[in-house]
């Protein structure tokens, strides 16, 4: 079947706008970064409020914590990121900045100090400011824009559309967006969208300038059904893997500011890392967006076993390509379990994750272009 | 404010450590002694322990991906002989010290063997006590319940219009009907409180998973030395039975001998292959396809068969897959006298993969002729040089360098048929020869004549059998669903605690709560959820409500 030119056409378009509407989204949230509400500030003060008002018969453990840290005035403060792992309530939503009270109010009657139940997404993202309304309306906007380019592509050339590494790339990063947003929304973690939204932009800005491929049929070791689901595992585990290493950089700069702090090298209070969630709470994200991915990888490397055995007639021959997903999926379970040791956690358990995420990098940018192996089907260059 | 939990509460309400391959929050015990059985078998206790521990699996883990880099980036003769050699030809110096170090055969080497094999003993040493560990714990109460709940990670209070005996009776039958695992006080305790543990499944996720690594292990050693692998070229119209002597390689496991091939015969009808013919990619493959005729076994009825990329032709328990192709010009030479000295399709070998270029030699011993060639499937002329335009054969030509002399075949030494030795060969004058099909080439000297007479095309066809691959899938699989059990299921506590109210008839209910491993998140929902739900349940009456909140 020929490629469909006009509907090509259409999807270079939307990327195009979908690359014009992100950057206006990633605007917007270094606009909320810079003259939003100072939120921290106020969740931890709703939060001192409400644990004064339940100090007498109960409090909740992680209104403990939020009250500590904003007593010390700063999320940097000492010792408040060492609340690692279970904390709840505030810890995981520092944004809820009027609904802690609010939500306590439904909970009970009388001395009742139940856990706040959660507000709805709708409400705590128009109670975020109208920075940050903007800049959710416009990732919205562009994750549409974004999708209609990947799918329009899709059907010109009657096949999943990431047959080679533009599309790939087009793919990723429409997958990264989507769940960081979920994330984003999900956690209250407003302030990571322009770290987020912003490699997004600078990834598909990339793909559009260097590797830009034009739609075209596939080689015949792609004709196959396995296509759009072994690289589909990959494009989604690529995205949230993506997602996972912005956060880790961002505990690792965090975490080396409240290091500062706590070495008196540096004044607690920063505005920027002061809008950032707690290191605490980035860990926690990291993990748990790497505890998502990795099943997706691991089943992809699996799909790509099965058609392996199909096309090549072996499931594994450490092609080089085949070599680096093990080595990044040995990272990624290596920071798995080095997060469960006490001496592996925190900074260095991050280190591994970000070399996983290097690992996949190298794998798609380096080894698929330059590295001669059967899976040399980049259409680069 | 260091930290929210209370290590006393912790522990009480955490029970017992798991090992070192869980992912667990807690580091197992290494420091334990083995004094009293002696001193070797303290120090071997000591190492069973330093090699089962968490640090030495996570160092382990990180060799094996560090030592598989060489692996990609050196070529590796089980994948790339040639490049191999080419590397030993670039690199006289470096590359016998890498090939000591095993580092063309990384995957194969002892050293990756060792890294493996012990990182598989770890995690044997880990979790076959845990398997008893896990049997045992499936059948032991949860612990007692905390004296004080508000220490734990998540906790809540209420008040219940029950007194305490029954609140509490109330909560435990709630948290029974969502599955919990309760425990009550024994007869003789004071208080009223109830345990509840759920999540057992996520301990026995994780098990399956690493249990299924095993399996994959296996599997592949399964093939190892039940499987085999050859490879065999052929030409259109040509036939072969999978027999030893018919097949130009065969790599078979360790247990493998030449009688265990599946007795099939094939034939390669005809090969297919079409390329794009405009735009960006023109000369891009868009398909590939080997018509073949097949027999089972012999006698056997024969059935055709299209063999395309990521369509094998299954036969038995092997499989024929299509891994190769190119081009094999049709050569007649005839001696001095005129007979016919040869007369085949000689396959040649593509030099260049993009327009099908190839290189090849005819060598024709009894008329003492031999002929080194370039074949172009798309003939044309770059600065007087022959190149290939397209990788179809629109307009074939052949460029020869003739020879004549003792071709050296009878010298015992063996030579490759794609490969000419010239040494003792004197090259014939009007070379290099540019031939279209049909076009004969009468040699000077009355040496003879070659003719160009077609082109037909080969493809390489490999046969493998490999047992371990359905028992791989399988445990791949089950490692998957291992895998997402342990991150899905969290093993989670909740312990309600009642006492008597301050004033009235009813009591005051604390729930306290704790996930042991939360890596999907969401306990705190949950728990929210679930103390909602209770307080709810146990609400006490308007006028109750206004004697509480005083």
């Amino acid at each position: 079947m020929s490629v469909n030119l006009g509907l090509a056409q259409v999807s270079g378009d939307f990327l195009v706008a979908a690359i014009v509407i992100y950057s206006l989204a990633v605007v917007a949230f270094a606009g909320d970064f810079a003259f939003g509400r100072p939120r921290r500030a106020a969740a931890a003060g709703a939060a001192v409020a409400s644990s004064e008002r339940a100090a007498q018969l109960a409090t909740v453990g992680a209104a403990q914590g939020a009250s500590g840290s904003g007593a010390a005035g700063a999320p940097g403060a000492p010792g408040a990121p060492e609340a690692v792992g279970l904390a709840d309530g505030a810890q995981a939503a520092p944004a809820d900045a009027g609904s802690g009270g609010t939500g306590s109010g439904d909970a009970g009657p009388g001395d009742a100090v139940l856990p706040a139940r959660q507000v709805p997404a709708l409400r705590a993202v128009w109670e975020a400011g109208p920075w940050v309304r903007a800049a959710v309306a416009f990732s919205a906007l562009g994750i549409l824009a974004h999708l209609v380019a990947v799918v329009t592509r899709g059907f010109a050339v009657h096949r999943a559309p990431w047959g080679n590494m533009y599309e790939f790339v087009t793919a990723l990063t429409c997958v990264a967006a989507i769940f960081f947003c979920y994330v984003m929304v999900r956690y209250r973690a407003w302030a990571l969208g322009v770290f987020v939204m912003g490699a997004v932009v600078v990834a598909l800005g990339l793909a559009e300038t260097v590797i830009y491929t034009a739609a075209g049929p596939l080689v015949p070791a792609l004709q196959s059904y396995w296509l759009s689901i072994h690289v589909t595992a990959m494009t989604l585990a690529t995205g949230i893997f993506f997602v996972a290493a912005v956060l880790g950089v961002m505990y690792l700069v965090v975490e080396r500011y409240r290091a500062r702090v706590a070495a008196g090298k540096a004044q607690p209070g920063n505005g920027l890392v002061a809008r950032i969630p707690s290191a605490a709470q980035l860990d926690k994200l990291t993990y748990r967006t790497v505890v998502f991915g990795f099943p997706v990888w691991t089943f992809g490397v699996i799909a790509g076993a099965i058609w392996a055995d199909q096309a090549w007639g072996r499931y594994w021959g450490w092609d080089p390509v085949e070599t680096w997903a093990f080595i990044t999926w040995v990272l990624y379970a290596c920071y798995l379990h080095a997060r469960a040791t006490a001496g592996w956690r925190g900074r260095r358990a991050h280190y591994l994750q970000l070399l996983g995420f290097a690992s996949l990098t190298f794998n798609m940018l380096v080894v698929q272009v330059f590295i001669t192996g059967m899976h040399s089907y980049a259409g680069v260059g | 404010m260091t930290d929210v939990h209370t290590p006393r509460e912790q522990a009480e309400a955490q029970g017992e450590e798991t090992g070192s391959f869980g992912i667990t929050e807690t580091e197992p015990d290494a420091t334990g002694s083995g004094a009293e059985t002696g001193p070797s078998a303290g120090w071997l206790r000591w190492g069973w322990r330093q090699l089962t521990s968490m640090r030495t699996a996570l160092v382990l883990l990180f060799l094996l991906a560090l030592g598989s880099v060489p692996g990609s980036v050196l070529p590796q003769q089980g994948s790339d002989p040639a490049a191999v050699q080419q590397y030993f030809a670039s690199h006289p110096a470096l590359a016998p010290w890498l090939n000591h170090l095993g580092l063309f055969n990384v995957f194969a080497a002892p050293w990756f063997a060792a890294i493996y094999l012990l990182l598989f003993t770890s995690l044997v040493g880990c979790v076959v006590p845990r398997t008893f560990k896990l049997a045992g714990s499936a059948r032991t109460p949860p612990p007692r319940a905390p004296r004080n709940l508000r220490r734990l990670p998540h906790s809540a209070s209420f008040p219940s219009a029950l007194a305490p005996g029954a609140a509490v009776d109330a909560a435990a039958a709630m948290l029974g009907g969502q599955r919990f695992r309760l425990r009550r006080p024994a007869s003789g305790d004071s208080g009223h409180w109830v345990s509840a543990e759920k999540g057992y499944l996520r301990e026995a996720g994780n098990l399956l998973f690493h249990l299924a690594l095993l399996g994959v292990l296996v599997s592949i050693a399964l093939g190892g030395l039940f499987g085999y692998k050859a490879d065999k070229l052929l030409v259109e119209g040509q036939a072969f039975s999978d027999t030893l002597p018919a097949l130009d390689e065969f790599h078979p496991g360790r247990l493998v001998s030449g009688s265990d091939l599946a007795p099939f015969t094939l034939t390669l009808d005809r090969f297919s292959a079409s390329y794009l013919t405009s735009g960006g990619s023109r000369g891009q493959p868009s398909d590939f396809n080997a018509s073949v005729t097949y027999s089972p076994s012999p006698g056997a009825p024969s059935r055709t068969y299209n063999i395309r990329i990521n369509d094998p032709l299954p036969v038995d328990s092997t499989k024929v897959y299509l891994i190769g192709h190119g081009y094999a010009p049709v050569f007649r030479v005839t001696d001095s006298r005129g007979n016919v000295a040869y007369n085949e399709a000689t396959p040649f070998i593509p030099a260049n993969t993009g327009t099908f270029l190839s290189d090849g030699v005819v060598k024709a011993p009894d008329a003492s002729l031999g002929f080194m060639g370039v074949f172009v499937p798309t003939a044309v002329s770059v600065g007087g040089t022959l190149e290939s335009a397209f990788p179809a054969a629109d307009f074939p030509a052949v460029s020869l360098i003739g020879y004549s002399g003792n071709l050296g075949m009878n010298s015992g030494v063996p030579q490759s048929v794609y490969q000419l030795n010239t040494a003792g060969m004197t090259k014939i004058s009007g070379s290099p020869r540019l031939m279209l099909p049909g076009q004969t080439w009468t040699l000077p000297g009355g040496r003879g004549a070659i003719t160009f007479v077609g082109v037909k095309q080969w493809v390489s066809l490999a046969i493998t059998y490999d047992p371990g691959q359905v028992p791989a899938l399988v445990c791949g699989m089950l490692a998957l669903g291992g895998l997402l059990v342990s991150f899905l299921v969290r093993r989670r506590r909740v312990f309600v605690r009642a006492v008597p109210a301050a004033s009235g008839g009813g009591s005051v209910v604390t729930v306290g709560g704790l996930a042991r491993t939360d890596a999907s998140g969401g306990f705190e929902e949950e728990f929210a959820e679930l103390a909602a739900e209770l307080a709810a349940q146990q609400k006490p009456e308007p006028n109750n409500q206004s004697e509480a909140g005083a």
